[in-house]
């Protein structure tokens, strides 16, 4: 089969790291290599696959002048999914976009098992602030982008506006996931809003505390509830995103419209 | 910090500059420099004397903060037009790196019917020549240079990269700039050398263009033997083999050996092509064990720090150089005299033929005036 590369954007906080890797721990359950590559400065797209610990990150060993190596920077995770962070500056100093740009370059240049994965997946940051944000992409190492949201209207309005972007840099979507808020007729208005920029709702994920309850403890749910409903979910939305061969570029709506689905 | 590295304080090349001066050695007819106005602009005018276009896309504050892809391919599309290009270059400088800027895109969007070579480039490497190695990179991916000429042309930077670690600009945390010893001093020291009887190396080891001024002090040298009376005592070596190298260079191999040849000047050993001087010290030293062991002095030009010193310990050695900063690295490596041939460079773009140097100048003077005191 062909690599799957894809990142997942959506707004800051509406849960993409947490689907990551509940993601990359469902595939990885299915016999998938997977690889997750998380490009946020916070740096915790993987913490959950690790069993809580932190491992260190690109521009931790750059910063230290360290001739990295692929050993130094890729870590085996839950059921061996290799997990790597890129890091950043501290906050309010550098450029992390820049530092986006240096890394990647760093691990395409060292990590050779970059090569032999069926998934990759770019976590990256809510807020393509800058050029070296949408790096993974226009450097060419992500061929499927997905958009995760809620049903509300601020993390609709960040949907819409990735969608945009999206189509200003010609890098197809490949669908909308929804990680829900429990705001009311939320699976219709995600449905609709999908639908309505030409693409299409890929999987539900109902609001349960036991998400949040195995990220306490350093652990995906597929790993520490693999009986719970919802890790059924995650199961369902690996194995749509596996088998996934459509994508689009994607229209956006006017702002009035938006409104108008989310009231 | 590894620990072999060390820091360095005084200004050095910069890898956009070098970028820039492959290129030209590719042969591009047009180099786009995509960020500010004024980057690299001394060295962006010396490589129009040099026959290249070279424009900027003059990113200013705004195009700092919402990028430059419009302006680079509507620069794309302008340079097609005014120039006519074969071949075009486009090379990033730290501004556009640092934002994010991605070349190809407005290569894609000015759909010209031109081969690009995209460079994304800063200034930010420790060494150079990172920005020659990416440069050609770049231009095997785009099909301009084959990979075994790729392959060669790293080899040759990585010792490039260590000639100047050793001896060179990247030997010392800080090197003083001087303009070497004073140039009629030595001159009579060379010409009384000559008229003595003493045996006479010259080496020309000198880095591409350069080399039409390095090589007047070839000619300068065995002029005034000649006048002595004493040809037979010089032999000469030079890197100035036609056969090596990207077309440019090569020209400029199969130029300096014509004028070499006109002036009834015989190059006995040429020691490797032009861009070949970081790798001709050994050669340089084998030949001299084997033939010349017994020579009084050498006089080497070009970049002479990458002569090792093993073989020449018995001679008295003189080299010219046109870096201020290497006179103190060469005087260290035990050059008795290092002159310095000020603003070499500018005076050898542009040309197909031998320039005068001022070392040989000097020299042709020397003769005549000691000539005449001595008939008076």
């Amino acid at each position: 089969m062909e690599q799957k590369r894809i990142a997942i954007y959506g707004k800051g906080g509406i849960g993409k790291s947490s689907t990551a890797s509940n993601v990359a721990a469902a595939c990885a359950d299915e016999g998938y290599k997977v690889m997750i590559i998380g490009c946020d400065p916070k740096s915790d797209s993987s913490i959950t696959l690790l069993g809580g610990k932190r491992i260190p990150t690109i521009l931790d060993l750059l910063r230290q002048k360290i001739d990295v190596k692929e050993e130094d920077i890729v870590f085996d995770g839950y059921k061996g999914v290799k997990c790597v962070e890129v890091g950043g500056p501290e906050p309010g100093i550098g450029c992390a976009g820049r530092g986006i740009i240096v890394a990647i370059q760093r691990l395409k240049k060292v990590c050779k098992s970059i090569d032999d994965m069926d998934l990759i997946i770019y976590d990256v940051p809510g807020d393509i602030v800058c050029g070296g944000f949408v790096a993974p992409i226009r450097k060419g190492l992500v061929n499927e982008a997905y958009i995760l949201t809620s049903g509300e209207y601020m993390p609709l309005y960040a949907a819409n506006n990735i969608c945009k972007g999206l189509a200003k840099i010609d890098t197809p979507l490949s669908g909308i996931i929804c990680n829900s808020r429990s705001v009311t007729r939320e699976e219709e208005i995600v449905r609709k809003f999908s639908e309505e920029i030409g693409s299409k709702l890929m999987a539900f994920i109902p609001k349960e505390q036991i998400v949040q309850d195995c990220e306490r403890d350093g652990f995906s749910v597929l790993e520490k509830a693999p009986d719970s409903s919802v890790a059924g979910v995650y199961r369902e939305l690996a194995h749509a995103i596996m088998s996934n061969d459509s994508s689009v570029l994607p229209s956006s709506l006017e702002d009035e419209r938006l409104r108008e689905l989310t009231r | 910090m590894a620990e072999k590295d060390i820091s360095i304080i005084h200004p050095r090349p910069s890898s956009i500059v070098a970028a820039l001066y492959t290129l030209r050695d590719l042969n591009v007819d047009v180099a786009i420099l995509h960020g500010p106005p004024g980057c690299s602009f001394k060295h962006a005018r010396l490589l129009e004397e040099d026959g290249i276009h070279v424009v900027t896309t003059a990113l200013d504050e705004n195009g700092f903060v919402f990028g430059g892809r419009e302006e680079l391919s509507t620069l794309l599309g302008k340079v097609n037009e005014m120039f006519n290009p074969k071949l075009i270059g486009i090379v990033g400088t730290c501004v556009s790196m640092i934002i994010g800027e991605e070349l190809s895109e407005p290569v894609k969007d000015a759909n010209l019917d031109v081969p690009v070579i995209c460079v994304e480039v800063h200034a930010g490497y420790p060494n150079n020549t990172k920005g020659v190695l990416i440069a050609l990179e770049s231009a095997c991916d785009a099909g301009v240079i084959t990979d075994e000429e790729l392959e060669r042309q790293k080899v040759l930077l990585k010792e490039a990269t260590n000639v100047e670690k050793r001896h060179g600009a990247a030997s010392k945390e800080y090197l003083v700039p001087s303009r070497g010893d004073l140039k009629y001093k030595v001159a009579e020291k060379i010409i009384n050398y000559l008229k003595e009887g003493k045996k006479c190396l010259t080496i020309m080891n000198a880095k591409k263009e350069t080399g039409y001024m390095f090589a007047d002090i070839t000619v300068a040298i065995n002029e005034v033997a000649e006048q002595l009376g004493v040809s037979d005592n010089v032999i000469n070596m030079a890197n100035v083999d036609d056969t090596l190298g990207l077309p440019r260079v090569r020209h400029h191999a199969i130029s300096i050996m014509n004028d070499f040849r006109e002036k009834g000047i015989e190059i006995h050993e040429i020691i490797g092509g032009m861009d070949e001087y970081p790798v001709t010290g050994e050669k340089v030293s084998e030949l001299i064990a084997e033939k010349y062991s017994d020579f009084d002095f050498a006089v080497i030009t070009g970049v002479p720090h990458a002569i090792p010193m093993d073989n020449l310990q018995n001679m008295d050695v003189i080299s010219v150089t046109n870096g201020p900063r290497q006179v103190h690295p060469l005087k260290d490596m035990g050059h008795s005299n290092v002159i310095v041939e000020i603003d070499l460079h500018p005076k050898t773009l542009g040309v197909s033929n031998i320039v005068e140097s001022e070392f040989g100048a000097t020299m042709r003077e020397v003769v005549k005036d000691m000539q005449k005191t001595e008939e008076a």
